[in-house]
């Protein structure tokens, strides 16, 4: 008897959650650019898109946004919650990532805010041919500042102005050494590695900028110094050396000019 | 009759059944045990806070994946009972009732219970899906005409990835009626992959600066994954108040220290005041409009204690310069700046000027006596503190003093370090009476284990006659007030990088009853 009774009240429970749909029937969602483009490599510039929602109605709303996508990507967010205003766009980014090797194919992100959806193309790339061998291939640091990204320093991006958003620093103020390279999927051959430390006009590279570090490179598990530079107070600083078969490339920064951290906008390798 | 053990363990129509009886409850947890995921929901767990003398307010969240998204639940709307009794194995509840815990509040159940006795304690749980919450402890507050001994905790600052909570074992042994919380519960600062000192694995996706509802959301969820604060607030009803970190690390008023746009600040204040509504036992009146919310509030606890909670962010005018440690200057010392607002200053100055109570408490979040550590005649003082509001302090300690406020005590965070100082209305004369006292609390992590005295709080004591204690170590404030006097006794714990850390009395000051300020006992 209690049995029956419940069962038969199931679809009355099923009809509750009315409110946080409501609320989505005047959000607009917008997703910028379109389509977005992947680049199936750990620290590659891709993938990045601008989520929008907008409050079309009369009162400020709080909405919910569900981000999911195909089983191929992942998804830097699953959510994207907000207070709205009215007719204010409200944005979160959304980074879309695949695994190195992942075949050019299209493929989409769903976005939806109660019954509005919108479907986000999604355009896997080929991976580009690279003069700089350490574009977008998988960083690694002895630690990370909790602001700063792990992949800000070969994310393509050399530009001090953008040092916030695309740069990297260690996280232990007044520690040294620190070290930060990349770790290559297949022996690379490398002659030549450019550091852009941080040199802005607020950021001087002679007072922020890093001052001491060595250039290594390792094959299999021995490590080799291949230049060392000291005194440093240039913004850009390029090591040269007879080119080496390599598994990878890091620098340890001994110590930088304000002796707190290791900064660094760009870390480049070539070939020659 | 149920006992507490086969209430703790029965699941599903059984217990819906046994607990109320009704047809509503017994369809609802069943229909919402077609739920495939059966994961424990109440990971967060519960809440009391701003007791009255015939009220409380309990909480909880549902969350059977606190750091994934949506906490792991789906978009319905999940009915939850509740029930408050006066014995721990719930023989004689008092109250019970049903609550809905809804996606748009992040499945989060307020419920303001009435009806209750006076300066009792009582016990609560909630119950969804078939499972039972942890059991939470809080108490009421005296009846308006009596006045018995209160005791209560006083709490700041706890950055997550800096230390661990091991200062909440001590508030919860030491069994405090009620616990002050004065900002900074979450920072909006990115976690790392290992949570700092912690070595506790953390999503990625913790790793930048929040700023949206989802985001905010979330760090409330990881701060409350350390057991030690579930405990504290299972133990005893918390009052509470935000500081900046709740929202942006320096943030005033309108103004964003990231440089964010108005309009977009704006939507960001509004996410954290949401979120932070969202995961405190806090009324609905509390209840953010937007990017506004009103936490300045009046408690009273009998004839022993008037608290007047304020919020000195909200209202303030923008730090002069960076908000460190400067000289005063023309921004810092003009006369028309405010931290509280004129609204909040005027409504603080007539609930004091009103008070009947024997100890007046102002609960709020930066320091408010002079703090000079620039050695010599010339002043260097924190200005992102009522120190960089000099007119704002003038007005209130000359309020104070002008209505004869009785035995003015003011409660301070947000500096990391413990400060008890008098306070008077011209802390450039020593020779003029003091007019109340303020005992800052320590953080309970944040800055990690610290030490007695760094070169800051060496020059506090030496160059500040109103300042009789300092200390930069880790720990709570542990409070007793009766009719012959206050008593602040300063816990500290020994370390917080690494579990299991010893909590002792640093110091205990005191300050007795009709005679303002505050000494060492």
């Amino acid at each position: 008897m209690l049995r029956r009774l419940a069962l038969a009240a199931v679809p009355l429970t099923l009809l509750v959650p009315a409110v946080a749909v409501a609320t989505g029937n005047h959000v607009e969602i917008s997703a910028t650019p379109q389509p977005v483009e992947v680049v199936p490599l750990p620290c590659f510039p891709a993938g990045k898109v601008m989520l929008g929602m907008t409050n079309t109605g009369r009162k400020p709303t709080i909405a919910d946004m569900r981000v999911s996508g195909d089983s191929a990507l992942t998804l830097s967010r699953h959510q994207f919650s907000s207070y709205l205003p009215v007719d204010q766009l409200v944005k979160a980014p959304l980074e879309i990532t695949v695994p190195r090797g992942t075949a050019p194919a299209t493929h989409t992100v769903d976005l939806t805010v109660g019954k509005e959806r919108l479907e986000v193309p999604v355009v896997i790339k080929p991976v580009p041919a690279r003069d700089n061998l350490l574009l977008g291939e998988q960083a690694v640091a002895s630690s990370t500042n909790g602001n700063m990204r792990l992949c800000g320093g070969v994310d393509g991006n050399a530009d001090s102005a953008q040092w916030g958003a695309s740069g990297w620093h260690d996280n232990t103020k007044g520690v040294f050494p620190d070290t930060y390279g990349v770790d290559f999927v297949q022996t690379t051959t490398i002659g030549r590695v450019v550091l852009q430390t941080l040199d802005s006009t607020t950021y001087p590279a002679a007072v922020m900028g890093i001052r001491d570090f060595d250039a290594q490179v390792r094959t299999g598990s021995t490590w080799t110094t291949v230049g060392a530079i000291r005194g440093n107070v240039q913004g850009r600083v390029t090591v040269t050396f007879a080119p080496l078969a390599v598994d990878a490339l890091r620098l340890v920064i001994r110590d930088s000019n304000d002796h707190g951290y290791s900064r660094i906008v760009e870390l480049e390798g070539y070939s020659s | 009759m149920v006992t507490r053990r086969s209430f703790l363990t029965a699941t599903g129509a059984a217990a819906a059944l046994a607990l109320t009886g009704n047809l509503p409850d017994l369809v609802d947890a069943v229909g919402i045990s077609h739920r495939t995921d059966k994961r424990p929901l109440f990971t967060l767990g519960v809440a009391s806070g701003d007791p009255l003398p015939d009220a409380v307010v309990i909480w909880t969240r549902l969350a059977p994946g606190p750091l994934e998204p949506f906490g792991g639940m789906d978009d319905r709307t999940v009915k939850v009972e509740w029930e408050v009794a006066e014995d721990e194995m719930f023989r004689r509840v008092v109250r019970r009732g049903t609550a809905h815990a809804r996606p748009e509040y992040a499945h989060t159940v307020h419920v303001d219970v009435r009806g209750l006795r006076p300066w009792r304690h009582y016990f609560y749980r909630f119950r969804a899906a078939g499972q039972i919450s942890p059991i939470g402890r809080t108490r009421t507050a005296p009846a308006p005409s009596d006045e018995p001994a209160v005791t209560l905790a006083v709490a700041s600052c706890q950055a997550f990835y800096d230390g661990f909570y091991t200062a909440y074992q001590d508030v919860v042994r030491r069994e405090h009626d009620v616990v002050l919380f004065l900002g900074d519960y979450i920072y909006e600062v990115g976690v790392g992959p290992t949570a700092g000192v912690r070595n506790q694995a953390v999503p990625v996706d913790f790793a930048g600066e929040i700023s949206t509802l989802d985001e905010y959301r979330a760090r409330y969820a990881l701060h409350k994954t350390d057991p030690d604060l579930l405990a504290a607030h299972a133990a005893a009803p918390w009052i509470v108040t935000l500081d900046d970190h709740e929202v942006e690390g320096n943030w005033a008023g309108y103004v964003s220290e990231d440089g964010l746009p108005h309009d977009d600040f704006l939507v960001r204040r509004a996410n954290g005041f949401r979120a932070y509504w969202e995961h405190m036992p806090l009324r609905l009146d509390q209840s953010p409009d937007g990017p506004s919310i009103r936490l300045h509030r009046h408690l009273r606890y009998g004839r022993t204690a008037d608290l007047s909670v304020l919020d000195t962010r909200q209202f303030r005018d923008d730090q002069t310069s960076t908000g460190g440690w400067l000289p005063p200057d023309e921004v810092s010392t003009d006369p028309a700046r405010t931290i509280t607002g004129d609204a909040q200053e005027r409504w603080l100055l007539d609930t004091l000027g009103r008070s009947t109570s024997r100890w007046n408490v102002v609960a709020q979040q930066v320091a408010m006596a002079q703090l000079d550590r620039k050695t010599g005649p010339e002043l260097e003082l924190p200005m992102d503190t009522w120190n960089g509001y000099a007119a704002s302090r003038d007005r209130v300690l000359s309020g104070v003093r002008d209505q004869g406020v009785r035995n003015f005590v003011v409660l301070t965070g947000d500096l990391h370090r413990s400060v008890a100082s008098d306070l008077r209305v011209n802390f450039a004369d020593p020779s003029t009476p003091a007019i109340g006292s303020e005992f800052v609390t320590t953080s309970i992590s944040s800055g990690k284990d610290g030490v007695d005295a760094d070169a800051t709080g060496r020059a506090l004591l030496a160059e500040n006659p109103h300042v009789k204690y300092q200390n930069v170590q880790r720990g709570y404030l542990s409070c007793r007030l009766d009719r012959s006097a206050w008593t602040s006794e300063f816990r500290i714990v020994d370390r917080v990088v690494t579990p299991g850390g010893t909590a002792s009395t640093r110091a205990t000051l005191v300050v007795e009853d009709g005679h303002p300020g505050t000494h060492l006992a």
